[in-house]
């Protein structure tokens, strides 16, 4: 299990926002954020905070780290 | 499949292509080389790699590099580095053998020849190291 997981894909399907589009926003490649959704990769805390701010929730809410996990 | 690719894969994968279409009949046709020869295939690829280069930015609209972008580099270079590295160290463990057993005879007019053949082969091997790792990491979705 990864260290850090998000809600980055529910989050998304909520605001009917297509991976594009939240890639345009938060100015990563669309492959990023692929990756990130399928915890394949853990984003910079800078990324971490744009993502929070496209999606309109706390960090804490999107991202979630679990001590157990793999990094 | 290839829209699915980032600006910086596209361009990955025609790095790779160019040099083993350019490189591959060099080393694996056993044919004779030559300094020209190899003065030359460094002139193609660079005027290839301008041109795929060029032809990929031209139709890709979103040519935008992020972090993963740049991680992947680094990854690609030290793959390429430690290629590069342990192919000198086997280099020149054999021409330390060589030079041991007597084969090596440096009045030979090609023995300059084959130390330009070897280590270009060495920069070469190092250089498609790094690509492939990093199109492979890509793959892999880091």
């Amino acid at each position: 299990m990864p260290a850090i997981r998000n809600q980055i894909r529910e989050l998304r399907a909520l605001r009917e926002m297509t991976q594009q589009e939240l890639a345009d926003r938060v100015g990563v490649t669309r492959q990023t954020i692929i990756a990130i959704e399928q915890d394949k990769y853990s984003p910079s805390l800078e990324t971490a905070f744009k993502v929070a701010i496209v999606l309109g929730v706390p960090l804490e809410q999107c991202f979630e780290y679990d001590s157990r996990g793999k990094r | 499949m290839l829209t699915s690719l980032s600006y910086r894969e596209k361009t990955l994968y025609a790095s790779l292509a160019a040099e083993l279409v350019v490189y591959g009949p060099y080393f694996f046709l056993h044919q004779q080389n030559s300094v020209n020869k190899v003065a030359g295939m460094i002139i193609t690829i660079i005027v290839l790699q301008i041109v795929l280069q060029s032809i990929i930015a031209a139709l890709t609209r979103n040519r935008v590099t992020d972090e993963r972008d740049r991680l992947i580099e680094l990854r690609g270079y030290r793959a390429g580095y430690l290629a590069l590295a342990s192919l000198m160290v086997i280099g020149l463990g054999m021409l330390w053998f060589h030079a041991t057993v007597g084969h090596l005879r440096l009045e030979s007019p090609r023995v300059g020849l084959h130390f330009l053949s070897v280590f270009f082969g060495m920069l070469v091997l190092a250089d498609i190291t790094k690509t492939a790792t990093q199109i492979v990491v890509y793959r892999k979705a880091l």
